[in-house]
């Protein structure tokens, strides 16, 4: 019984990220979400921030892991509440649509 | 079921990962990435494999409580700030090992040498931007002091030489002096223009009159290039009546007017004067005691008041200029150049007493090889003037040929001739 809505659960889940892909929204979505981070500054705060933490760390001993554990937690953090606000009603626009395929 | 929790990299609980374990065709092969990229390489792996299982598979999404779709959107969120994360890090990634990520940077010694001011008064590098604001000329002419940003405009107003300005300044005030006169309106303009071109050249002790119709716009070309200097073709014989600056003037008491504002005669030079008098009415007025500064033809003015004034400034035979311009405005022709033309020559230097202009009158007459004849009689009457007066009943044609001719010096012996 649990399984079984575990799976109509993800079952789900995956058909909308399917819809997301299919229909181009995830991208644009992606570019939507770039372009306002870029415009908020977000960017050039975690840049900031990345540059304490490979002075910290010493330019030779940078890692992509490294980075992704220590700007990840940060930069879903830093991204402001308006642009948050915005994807979210976009997100929602477009399960609305899709929710009656 | 035993293949739960068999998605990929797992760990972060998120709902990628938890995929349905009976749906997988294709289990996704193992991390091959290097240990650089595992993130990148296990998301992008688990989309296609969703993808291919989704077309397996068309599923509804009704049904679905808003809670529920509250929560997928938050992780579909979730998800895109991750990609921009995970992005951003590799971007300054390749930057730290290509070696450009800190270039931006300077040291702070110089950063403060390049830093926005931000003050009142300055720009943003520290200038003061208003500094030539304040400065102020000195015009030439009429030695006022001018805004720098305004002198340029003062200066063609000035001098009167932009085509334009003076021109169309010239005629809105014929135009509103003396709508119905309209034909005259426009010789009057020509004799503005012509004043205008002349101006430069007037201090350079070439002046020319020319009696009969000065009005012509052609004609006055014509002299003017064929004499290569210009010529003040003012229309009438108040021309040559300049006023002496030393003598008759201050004999007749020339600050009557001092509290004048508007045209004050008395800081206004001969030229000037003598300008003002042939382009406008003149007439001084009883109340304000500035000039009338319309045109010749000005109705509030009679002919009586502006021969006085022209006789009070210029001297006893001035005459209004109207008398002459109401000839005919033909161009230039034989019966012009036939007719008599009197011929103004100033010779420039101011310092000549009344009884010298005889004398330059006649060198220039003699440099000019002008015959002198029929204005003998006016000629004696302006001597008192710096204006030599030469009536030249030889044509125009011979005037063209004397063209590249400068004035000779006096020579006695000419001098003698001609006396």
């Amino acid at each position: 019984m649990v399984v079984s809505k575990m799976n109509k659960d993800a079952q789900m889940r995956a058909a909308i990220n399917q819809k997301l892909i299919e229909t181009g929204e995830r991208e644009r979505l992606k570019e939507l979400l770039r372009a306002k981070l870029i415009e908020c500054g977000w960017k050039d705060q975690l840049k900031a921030h990345c540059k304490e933490v490979i002075k910290e760390k010493g330019l030779e001993h940078v890692t992509v892991d490294d980075l992704v554990a220590e700007i990840t937690p940060k930069g879903r953090a830093l991204v402001p509440d308006s642009v948050k606000k915005e994807l979210l009603q976009r997100i929602r626009t477009f399960l609305a649509q899709h929710a009656s395929l | 079921m035993p293949g739960l929790s068999s998605g990929q990299g797992g760990a972060e609980g998120r709902w990628q990962s938890s995929e349905v374990p009976g749906t997988h065709q294709h289990p996704p092969p193992p991390c091959v990435q290097p240990c650089c990229r595992p993130l990148c390489y296990e998301q992008s792996e688990r989309r296609l494999h969703k993808s291919l299982q989704m077309k397996m598979e068309e599923m509804s999404l009704s049904g679905l409580d808003n809670s529920k779709l509250e929560a997928i959107a938050q992780e579909i969120y979730a998800d895109l700030v991750e990609d921009s994360c995970l992005g951003f890090c590799f971007e300054v990634h390749r930057a730290v090992k290509c070696g450009y990520f800190f270039l931006d940077d300077t040291d702070p010694d110089s950063m403060k040498d390049f830093e926005i001011v931000d003050q009142p008064g300055l720009d943003i590098f520290g200038q003061v931007f208003n500094q030539w604001k304040s400065k102020e000329c000195v015009c030439p002419n009429c030695s006022r002091s001018i805004a720098a940003s305004r002198f340029a405009p003062h200066l063609e107003k000035c001098l009167g030489m932009g085509r334009n300005s003076s021109r169309i300044a010239n005629r809105r005030i014929a135009n509103s002096n003396n709508m119905n006169k309209s034909e005259s309106d426009q010789e009057d303009n020509d004799d503005i223009n012509d004043n205008d071109w002349s101006y430069g050249s007037e201090k350079k002790a070439k002046k020319r009159k020319s009696d009969k119709n000065p009005n012509s716009p052609r004609r006055s070309k014509s002299l003017k290039h064929k004499n290569g200097f210009s010529v003040c073709t003012s229309a009438s014989n108040t021309l040559p009546l300049l006023f002496s600056s030393s003598g008759e003037l201050s004999n007749s008491d020339p600050f009557k007017y001092n509290n004048s504002t508007g045209i004050s005669y008395e800081t206004l030079g001969p030229d000037e004067l003598r300008n003002l008098l042939t382009t406008q009415c003149g007439v001084i007025s009883e109340h304000t005691k500035k000039m009338c500064t319309r045109s010749l033809r000005c109705p509030q003015h009679t002919d009586e008041q502006r021969r006085a004034v022209r006789i009070y400034f210029l001297g006893p035979s001035a005459v209004l200029p109207e008398v002459e311009s109401s000839l005919d405005n033909d161009s230039f022709d034989m019966t012009d150049s036939q007719a008599l033309i009197s011929r103004l020559q100033w010779d420039g230097s101011s310092d000549l007493s009344p009884s010298d202009s005889g004398s330059s009158k006649t060198s220039e007459n003699q440099g000019w090889g002008l015959g002198t004849n029929s204005s003998e009689s006016r000629k004696t009457k302006k001597k008192k003037s710096h204006l030599s007066l030469v009536g030249t009943a030889s044509s125009l044609g011979s005037n063209k040929k004397k063209k590249p001719k400068p004035p000779a010096p006096p020579t006695p012996s000419i001098y003698d001739d001609i006396n």
